[in-house]
């Protein structure tokens, strides 16, 4: 601000109070006539749009809203942020827009709120480009069937219930049942992979502390440069957290628009419900089932829809959504999961009892599903994982029989051993996704039978020394196999020295 | 429908026709205002009619300013108004303010328009916290 001298100050003011002309325009103004529990009620204003944002001139500066009941009499603005400084009496202005938010490349590495604003102690975020936070999503004509895979490094996942790029799948479960940690190594699986997928984390109402650590994970394993995080805390105003996922997929959006391919993690929209409800309940619309609003269908489906892959020409990019939803005792016909599962292409079920069983990632291959399937499925991991689900559900059937132990026939008993080596082979440590091909050895050993002789106990070991020893002595072909376009047949080359080190190492681990 | 609230906006609306057709509001305002135990909404419903009139071509505006206006300033206003708004007449209610340093500040139902010394000071002084 440059500063102004005396005297061009007081001819300003001697001119001002000379020429009493009348320059500007009468804007649009209202008046708070309440304010509580982050809503504010305005009075005039009767030419403001529904979500437009307000400008309330408050003792501590400009305070902005945006309104959402438009009633007859007045207005039911929402408040971004504390209601600390806006009283009743207030002067209200439109802004003459609707919300938007920075979008861009310069958020990459961030940690920002849903206004756009970093929480990260880094410079403020410039970029060139606003995107609208309430945006429609994009019609059939601009969309592309899914057809690329979008790696999530879990062998479970990747082998059975496949996603592939611009798919909705959802991840359902109790509380502590790893659904964030499934989310989380997708994304450092895009790191890892050197997929070039930008990863987006919306954290809505989870604790501060997670965030910090989930922010640390990400530095160490070097993916923090191509993720970009969007925070609310819990004791954040409920609409921060109702904004949050929209805010967070109009940055994504850029990336689809822009032929760039995104994955965006909602974590977690049962918590984005309950602060709906919330605002809903203060701005006096009617409570329906659970004392949700009406529209909470609507609040989710319109955000999801978002998540597409792009026809060719619109670019071909995509933006993959992997929401979470938190059930209560493992309830998934309630309303808010019903409602979520309804909308997606497909879930992953968390079960607490496979956890607690020490099977992590505790995925219910029985009520998991991905309704996108083959199309968006690696060739390779296609061709190894197809026996992989039926061996699984064979062996479910079976499982109560095991005890019966030596009274079986053969063909059960070994369809149990089986059963309980893949079982074994699918357990996987957090932070360590697997690749293309070390997915396809892994699966084809234990499938090929190699693996049968190994005790149980061992699986997960003699899986590493087989990935060791083919990394070690078979680089180029492994390689080879990581680009997922071959189809591993029994005769296949590939498929040959899998089983000539499968069958070597097995030996060491034999009971 | 007996017993629904009556919105201010349906009660501004009689309430200024019957204004334009020339018959007193005062008493029966005020009758229904108690009736209807709705004192406390008085200054708004005022507010609601002064803003139905403008709807209908009325307007009334009020002008504070730091020094008395001459007749050609309130004219000047006035035509000034009629173009803006596009009402037929126009009430000015003016208001002699000495802190407000200079200029004008013009108020219409729903619309301001601030154009003295001590809002322009004000905005600068925001601009330069913000800076």
């Amino acid at each position: 601000m440059p500063e102004l001298s005396v005297t061009d100050l007081s001819k300003e003011l001697r001119s001002a109070i000379q020429s009493l002309e009348v320059t500007g325009d009468l804007e649009s103004v209202g008046i708070v006539t309440r304010v509580g529990d982050g809503v504010a009620w305005v009075y005039g204003l009767r030419s403001a749009g529904y979500s437009e944002v307000l400008q309330i001139e408050t003792r501590d500066g400009v305070v902005e809203a945006f309104a959402l009941n438009l009633n007859e009499d007045e207005i039911g603005a929402v408040l971004l942020g504390g209601d600390e400084s806006v009283s009743a009496g207030n002067k209200v202005t439109l802004k003459g827009t609707v919300l938007d938010v920075p979008v861009g490349e310069e958020l990459l590495g961030r940690v920002v709120d849903p206004l756009g604003k970093p929480l990260d102690g880094g410079p403020a975020i410039k970029t060139k480009e606003r995107g609208l936070v309430e945006r429609e999503a994009i019609g059939v004509l601009g969309r592309k069937h899914v057809h690329e895979p979008m790696m999530t490094g879990i062998v479970a996942i990747d082998a059975m219930f496949p996603i592939g790029r611009g798919q909705r799948e959802l991840i359902i479960g109790d509380r502590q049942t790893g659904k964030t940690a499934i989310a989380i190594d997708t994304m450092i699986n895009q790191g890892r992979q050197k997929t070039g997928v930008v990863n987006i984390y919306v954290a809505i109402g989870q604790k501060l502390s997670k965030i910090a650590r989930l922010v640390e994970r990400l530095k160490e394993e070097g993916v923090m440069d191509q993720t970009i995080i969007v925070a609310t805390g819990p004791s954040d105003p409920a609409s921060l957290l109702y904004l949050a996922p929209y805010a967070a997929t109009a940055m994504g959006e850029y990336f689809r628009d822009n032929k760039k391919h995104a994955l965006i993690i909602y974590d977690d929209l049962t918590k984005h419900a309950v602060a709906y409800r919330q605002m809903s309940l203060l701005l006096r619309r009617p409570p329906g089932r659970e004392a949700f609003p009406g529209d909470v269908f609507y609040l989710h489906s319109r955000l999801l829809e978002r998540s597409a892959k792009l026809s060719d020409s619109l670019g071909a990019g995509s933006l993959t959504a992997l929401p979470i939803i938190e059930t209560q005792a493992g309830d998934i016909s309630a309303y808010i999961p019903t409602n979520v599962i309804s909308i997606t292409d497909g879930q992953i079920f968390m079960e607490t009892d496979l956890f607690n069983q020490g099977i992590r990632p505790a995925i219910s291959a029985g009520l998991s599903v991905s309704r996108v399937g083959g199309d968006a499925q690696t060739k390779s991991v296609k061709s190894v994982g197809s026996h992989l689900k039926l061996g699984l559900s064979q062996f479910r059937e079976l499982a109560s029989f095991a005890q019966f132990g030596s009274d079986l026939d053969e063909a059960t008993k070994s369809q149990i051993e089986r059963g309980q080596r893949l079982t074994e082979l699918l357990k996987q440590h957090q932070y360590s996704p697997m690749g293309v091909w070390e997915q396809v050895a892994s699966i084809y050993a234990v499938n090929n039978g190699s693996f049968d002789k190994v005790s149980i106990a061992k699986i997960k070991e003699a899986q590493t020394a087989l990935l060791t020893r083919l990394w070690t002595d078979h680089k180029k072909e492994m390689q080879e196999l990581t680009k997922g376009d071959e189809k591993i047949a029994d005769d296949s080359a590939s498929a040959k020295i899998i089983d000539k080190v499968a069958k070597a190492v097995a030996k060491g681990f034999e009971e | 429908m007996a017993g629904a609230r009556l919105s201010r906006r349906k009660i501004a609306a009689y309430f200024a026709d019957e204004l334009l057709a020339g018959r007193n509001v005062t008493k029966p305002l005020a009758a229904y205002l108690v009736e209807a135990k709705r004192i406390r909404e008085s200054t708004l419903v005022i507010r609601d009619i002064e803003a139905a009139l403008s709807e209908r071509g009325v307007l009334l505006a009020d002008i504070a300013s730091s020094r008395e206006l001459t007749k050609d300033t309130e004219d000047t206003i006035t035509t000034y108004l009629k173009s803006a708004t596009g009402v037929k007449s126009v009430h000015l209610r003016t208001e002699v303010d000495e802190s407000l340093l200079g200029g004008v500040r013009i108020e219409t139902p729903g619309t301001r328009l601030d154009n003295t010394v001590r809002e322009r000071l004000r905005k600068l002084q925001q601009l330069r916290s913000t800076n």
